[in-house]
């Protein structure tokens, strides 16, 4: 229904904001000048991309498949002012979904940091979903909301966009590193504490303990673990990760979500031109599930070999701890020279393109 | 509580260099930002040769995607007359020349068997066109000293080593000649040859600079074209 009725405004007369895509389309003779008229112009094929070295196919395989998908984008977009508006809509929608699924494979989209923090964390897997999903979400807001603003709010330019795109590209960064910095700090001054242990009072720790007993009737149930000292030591090393926050999930999801999906800000502003903007915000929410999808199986898969690990430790508590403590730390790490290297980065020289 | 005092002792720097090793090892998956492709850019070269044979420059013609095209020009018709006049684009063209620079114009001019790139001059000559769909980068790229190829074969790369923007040859004419080549000189592109030494060669060092932020996992893909002359 909504897609009905947004594409019967799109082929009567769209809102002025948008734009009326004969007339921006319309192709310069001006320009073209006396050299060639505008049909004239020789619009170069390109040949498939290749790569060279020995993962070369492969390579080639992905990034044509990733041309091959944007190009269908393009056309996709387009084919909504043709007849068919319904048809081409739900082909635009699923096209989109595959593309985010696709796009969210290569590296970006916070897969890294949200595998990483969850990992680090005492994170569960419908955590991680949700974390993931969060995310996404956000980052396709933030998208619309920036192509919205800007252009057709605002009237701005296509530099503007790309201006603003890299200064939350920065903040990203920054946030990610921060939110690194927080995880590694936490967990090495818990490690800190248990080393300094024995030397504190023993009330202190006592206290400690009951602590422990209750997250593991909250949280720990599924382990299956019995009440009693070897179990407390092992939730103790879980512990070690943290507790459960959703200010901390927050700053994730946050800190990933600020950034828009430059894919997205691609197809919203290709979709404005055309003056369909809202099947732009549609293929960009479309995107964002495929991407979600990609994240979330991710950060899964990296909470499963957590697991894994812990297993082969039998019931072996030191090496319970060893997993947790270098999931804890190695994730923080990562988390936080990811954010650190993309942070200094993106304060590069501005792209010509 | 007497049970854990010298574990916890033990474990704590034990637990830093395991984390410390695993933490790097998962850190040669660190994100690079750009190892995607959101541009694309069809190229089409002309060598330009001098009146006494010498190379002088590369005269580059881009066509972009239609999604960068539309980012690009999103905003330029500023007398909103649906035309978009030279005066409208030249701003545009000026932007793309400038921050190129600090990108080496994504071109990387050898001569056979060095490793060393040779100096270029700031684009002269530069425009963009835009046909309604797609947008093309016209500029020429001087050498800093003309190059004589009858003395040695000379490469020229294309590419964006951070793969942000994705370069490919034109299908039909990717490479060309202007002015005044010596004679049995003639320049054709390259075909990645996956066996080859040198492929192999970047690829190695594409892996190893995968791990800083001057990534670049780009260079296999550059699209290389070559000046060659038969000795006579």
């Amino acid at each position: 229904m909504l897609l009905l009725a947004a594409s019967a405004s799109a082929q009567t007369k769209p809102p002025s904001a948008f734009g009326p895509p004969s007339q921006q389309q319309t192709a310069p003779p001006s320009f073209a000048g006396p050299k060639t008229m505008p049909p004239k112009t020789v619009q170069p094929t390109a040949a498939p991309l290749r790569a060279k070295g020995p993962f070369g196919s492969v390579l080639s395989w992905v990034a044509q498949t990733q041309q091959k998908m944007q190009r269908q984008l393009a056309g996709a977009v387009k084919s909504l002012k043709g007849g068919n508006a319904l048809g081409a809509a739900l082909f635009l929608a699923g096209l989109s979904f595959a593309y985010g699924v696709v796009h969210a494979v290569g590296p970006g989209h916070g897969k890294a940091i949200i595998s990483s923090y969850v990992v680090a964390n005492e994170e569960t897997v419908r955590r991680g979903i949700l974390i993931s999903f969060l995310a996404a979400g956000l980052q396709a807001l933030t998208a619309v909301a920036l192509v919205g603003l800007l252009l057709v709010a605002l009237n701005a330019t296509g530099f503007q966009v790309n201006a603003w795109t890299n200064q939350l590209e920065t903040v990203s960064y920054a946030m990610i590193a921060l939110v690194g910095l927080y995880l590694l700090v936490t967990e090495l001054v818990r490690l800190w504490r248990r080393w300094r242990g024995p030397q504190d009072a023993a009330h202190k720790h006592a206290h400690h303990y009951h602590d422990h007993d209750e997250r593991d009737h909250h949280h720990h149930a599924a382990h299956h673990h019995d009440d009693g000292e070897a179990c407390n030591h092992m939730v103790d090393a879980r512990d070690i990760a943290g507790p459960l926050s959703w200010r901390k999930v927050a700053a994730v999801v946050v800190s990933v979500g600020i950034r828009p999906c430059s894919g997205a800000i691609l197809v919203l502003v290709f979709a404005l031109t055309q003056g369909l903007f809202w099947a732009g915000v549609a293929a960009t929410f479309a995107m964002a599930f495929g991407t979600a999808i990609t994240v979330a199986v991710l950060a899964t898969l990296a909470l499963g070999s957590r697991e894994l690990m812990l297993r082969l430790g039998g019931g072996n508590q030191r090496w319970a701890e060893a997993v947790w403590t270098t999931c804890a730390i190695g994730g923080a790490l990562v988390v936080l020279m990811a954010g650190l290297l993309l942070f200094a980065a993106s304060l590069g020289p501005a792209r010509p393109f | 509580m007497s049970r854990r005092g010298p574990q916890g002792r033990q474990f704590f720097p034990m637990a830093l260099v395991i984390s410390a090793v695993v933490g790097a090892a998962v850190f040669g998956y660190a994100p690079r930002a750009d190892a995607h492709p959101h541009v694309w850019a069809t190229v089409r070269s002309e060598i330009v040769f001098s009146p006494d044979h010498a190379i002088t420059g590369i005269r580059h013609a881009w066509t972009f995607d239609e999604f960068y095209t539309a980012m690009a020009v999103q905003g330029l018709d500023a007398d909103g007359d649906g035309v978009y006049s030279k005066e409208e684009l030249d701003p545009l063209a000026k932007v793309n020349i400038d921050s190129l620079e600090e990108f080496d114009y994504f071109t990387f001019v050898r001569l056979a068997g060095d490793d060393s790139f040779l100096p270029l001059e700031p684009p002269v000559d530069y425009s963009v066109e835009y046909d309604g769909t797609v947008l093309t980068l016209h500029f020429t790229l001087p050498l800093k000293t003309p190059l004589d190829p009858r003395r040695k074969d000379v490469s020229i790369d294309v590419y964006d080593p951070s793969f942000f923007v994705a370069f490919g040859f034109a299908e039909k004419v990717p490479v060309k000649v202007a002015g005044t080549p010596p004679e049995g000189c003639a320049a054709a592109v390259d075909k990645p040859d996956p066996e080859s030494a040198e492929a192999a060669k970047a690829l190695t060092e594409a892996f190893f600079s995968q791990l800083g932020p001057n990534s670049s996992y780009g260079s296999q893909f550059a699209q290389t074209m070559h000046v060659k002359c038969s000795t006579q």
